[in-house]
C-alpha cells in the first residue's frame, strides 16, 4: 500500500508541477469537440445522442494520449527499470499507474463535459449524476486497458502506431455502453433508464482491471 | 515428423471439400424463400466456426504460454491467429454478399455483425503487433497478453451489443424467421460442410504450426552454432 501511494503521489506531484499530461489531455479533448461541433450537423435534432457521442470520442482521443504519457515518462528516463528493480509488486505498480491515468482522464472528461454542454446547447439537469457515473467508469475502464497496452507499446518497435489499433477495438463494448448511458443522461432520463448500460460499464471495468492486474507482470517482464 | 499426418489430413480435407461442394451446388434443394443465395450459408457458417475456434485457440495458447513459457504455445497461437483472421475475413465477405440480396444492404450494425467485426479489428491489431515488432521472446509475451485480453472482451461486446438491435438469425438449426432448415438434406449438407472446414482448419493449422516450429528450431540451431564459433574463437 505504501508503494502504491508513493508512486501515485510521485505521479500527481509531477503533474501538479509540470502539468503536461492534464493540459495536453484537456486541450486535445476540447479540440476534438470543436472539430465535431463543426463536422456534425447540430441542427438536425441529433441533440443528446450526438453530444454523448462527441463527448466519448473526445474522451477516447484524450485517453489515448494520457495513458501513454504516464508510462512513457517512466520509460524515457529509465525510471521504469528502476521501479522494476525496486521490491515493488508489479500489480501495485499497475494499480498506481492506473489510478494516476484515471485521475487525469477524469479531469479531461470534466472539462470536455462542460464544453460539450455549451457547444451542443444542452441543459444542466439532475441526471448529470448518471453522466458523471458513466464518464468515471469509462475513464477507469479505458485506463485499465491503456495502462496495460501502453506498457506493451513503449517497448515494441513501432508501438505508438500500434496502441490505438489495440485499444480502440477492445474498448468498443465500454464505448457503446458509455455512449448509450450518457445519451440517456443528457436527454434527462433518470438513472434507472441507463442501469443496464452502467452495469456493462461496471462489468467491463472489473474484468479489465482484474486482467491488467494479473497480466501486467507478464508485460513488464523480467527486465 | 508430421509429414504422413498432414498428408492424410490434407487429402481428407480435399475429399471432404469436394463432397461438400457437390452437396452444396447439386444435391441440396434450393431454399424456398431466399433462392439460390441461401447456398452461401454452407460456407458462411463453417467459416465463422473456424474463425471462432481459431481465436479461442489463440487465447488458450496465450494462457499456456504465460504459464509455462514454452515456445511451442507461442507458435500455436501465432498459427491460429493467422488462420482466424483469414476465416473471419471470409465470414465478413460472405455475410455481406448474402446480406445484400436478403436484407437489401451490405452491412448493418447488428449484434452478430458488430461483434464479428470488432473481433476482426482486435486480432488485426494483434497481427500488426506480431508483424511490426521483431524481438521474439518479448513479443510472444505481449501477444499472449493481448490474445487473452481480446478473448475476455468478446463476451462483453456480445452482451453490450445484444441490448442494441439485431436482425441476424440467432439460432441456426431451428425454424425461426424463415431461416429454419426445413429439409433434412440441408442439415446434412451443413454438417458435411462443417466437417470439411474443420479438416481444412486442422490441416492449415498443422502446416503453419510445423513451419513455425521449424523456424524456432532453426533459430536455436543458429544460436548454438554462433555460440560454438565464439567458444572456438576464444579458445
Amino acid at each position: 500500500m505504501n508503494a502504491f501511494l508513493a508512486i501515485l503521489r510521485k505521479d500527481l506531484i509531477l503533474e501538479l508541477r509540470g502539468g503536461r499530461s492534464t493540459t495536453a489531455l484537456v486541450s486535445l479533448a476540447l479540440l476534438v469537440l470543436v472539430v465535431l461541433t463543426f463536422a456534425l450537423d447540430r441542427t438536425a435534432g441529433g441533440g443528446p445522442a450526438t453530444a454523448a457521442g462527441a463527448l466519448w470520442i473526445a474522451l477516447v482521443f484524450a485517453g489515448m494520449l494520457g495513458a501513454t504519457r504516464v508510462m512513457v515518462a517512466e520509460h524515457e528516463n529509465g525510471c521504469l527499470r528502476a521501479l522494476l528493480l525496486s521490491p515493488v509488486d508489479r500489480a501495485i505498480l499497475y494499480a498506481a499507474k492506473l489510478t494516476a491515468s484515471t485521475t487525469f482522464m477524469i479531469a479531461a472528461a470534466l472539462a470536455a463535459t462542460i464544453m460539450a454542454m455549451l457547444f451542443f446547447n444542452l441543459e444542466f439537469s439532475d441526471s448529470l449524476v448518471t453522466l458523471a457515473i458513466a464518464l468515471i467508469l469509462g475513464a477507469l475502464g479505458f485506463s485499465a486497458l491503456a495502462t496495460l497496452l501502453a506498457a506493451i507499446s513503449i517497448r515494441a518497435r513501432g508501438g505508438e502506431l500500434l496502441l490505438p489499433l489495440l485499444i480502440v477495438p477492445l474498448f468498443v463494448p465500454a464505448l457503446i455502453a458509455g455512449v448509450k448511458a450518457s445519451a440517456a443522461a443528457l436527454s434527462g432520463a433518470p438513472l434507472a433508464a441507463a442501469r443496464e448500460w452502467v452495469g456493462i460499464l461496471v462489468a467491463f471495468d472489473v474484468l479489465f482491471i482484474a486482467a491488467g492486474y494479473l497480466l501486467f507482470e507478464h508485460v513488464v517482464g523480467e527486465e | 515428423m508430421n509429414r504422413r499426418l498432414y498428408g492424410a489430413l490434407g487429402l481428407s480435407a480435399l475429399t471432404a471439400m469436394l463432397v461438400a461442394l457437390y452437396m452444396v451446388f447439386v444435391w441440396v434443394p434450393t431454399e424456398a424463400d431466399q433462392g439460390i443465395v441461401q447456398r452461401i450459408f454452407y460456407f458462411h457458417v463453417p467459416c465463422a466456426w473456424v474463425a471462432f475456434a481459431s481465436f479461442g485457440l489463440v487465447a488458450i495458447a496465450g494462457i499456456f504460454y504465460l504459464w509455462m513459457g514454452a515456445q511451442i504455445w507461442d507458435d500455436l497461437g501465432y498459427a491460429a491467429v493467422e488462420i482466424g483472421m483469414l476465416f473471419c475475413t471470409l465470414v465478413l465477405i460472405t455475410g455481406s454478399l448474402w446480406a445484400k440480396p436478403i436484407w437489401g444492404t451490405w452491412w448493418t450494425w447488428d449484434s452478430r455483425l458488430t461483434t464479428t467485426f470488432v473481433l476482426w479489428l482486435m486480432y488485426g491489431g494483434y497481427l500488426m503487433l506480431r508483424t511490426i515488432a521483431d524481438d521474439t521472446q518479448q513479443i510472444a509475451r505481449f501477444a499472449a497478453v493481448i490474445g487473452i485480453v481480446a478473448a475476455l472482451d468478446v463476451p462483453v461486446v456480445i452482451v453490450s451489443v445484444r441490448l442494441w438491435r439485431t436482425i441476424h438469425p440467432a439460432v441456426l438449426v431451428t425454424r425461426q424467421g424463415g431461416h429454419g432448415l426445413e429439409d433434412p438434406r440441408m442439415v446434412v449438407t451443413l454438417l458435411v460442410s462443417l466437417a470439411a472446414f474443420t479438416l481444412l482448419f486442422a490441416w492449415l493449422l498443422l502446416l503453419r504450426f510445423s513451419e513455425l516450429r521449424m523456424r524456432t528450431r532453426l533459430a536455436a540451431l543458429a544460436r548454438e552454432i554462433a555460440l560454438a564459433r565464439f567458444r572456438a574463437g576464444a579458445a
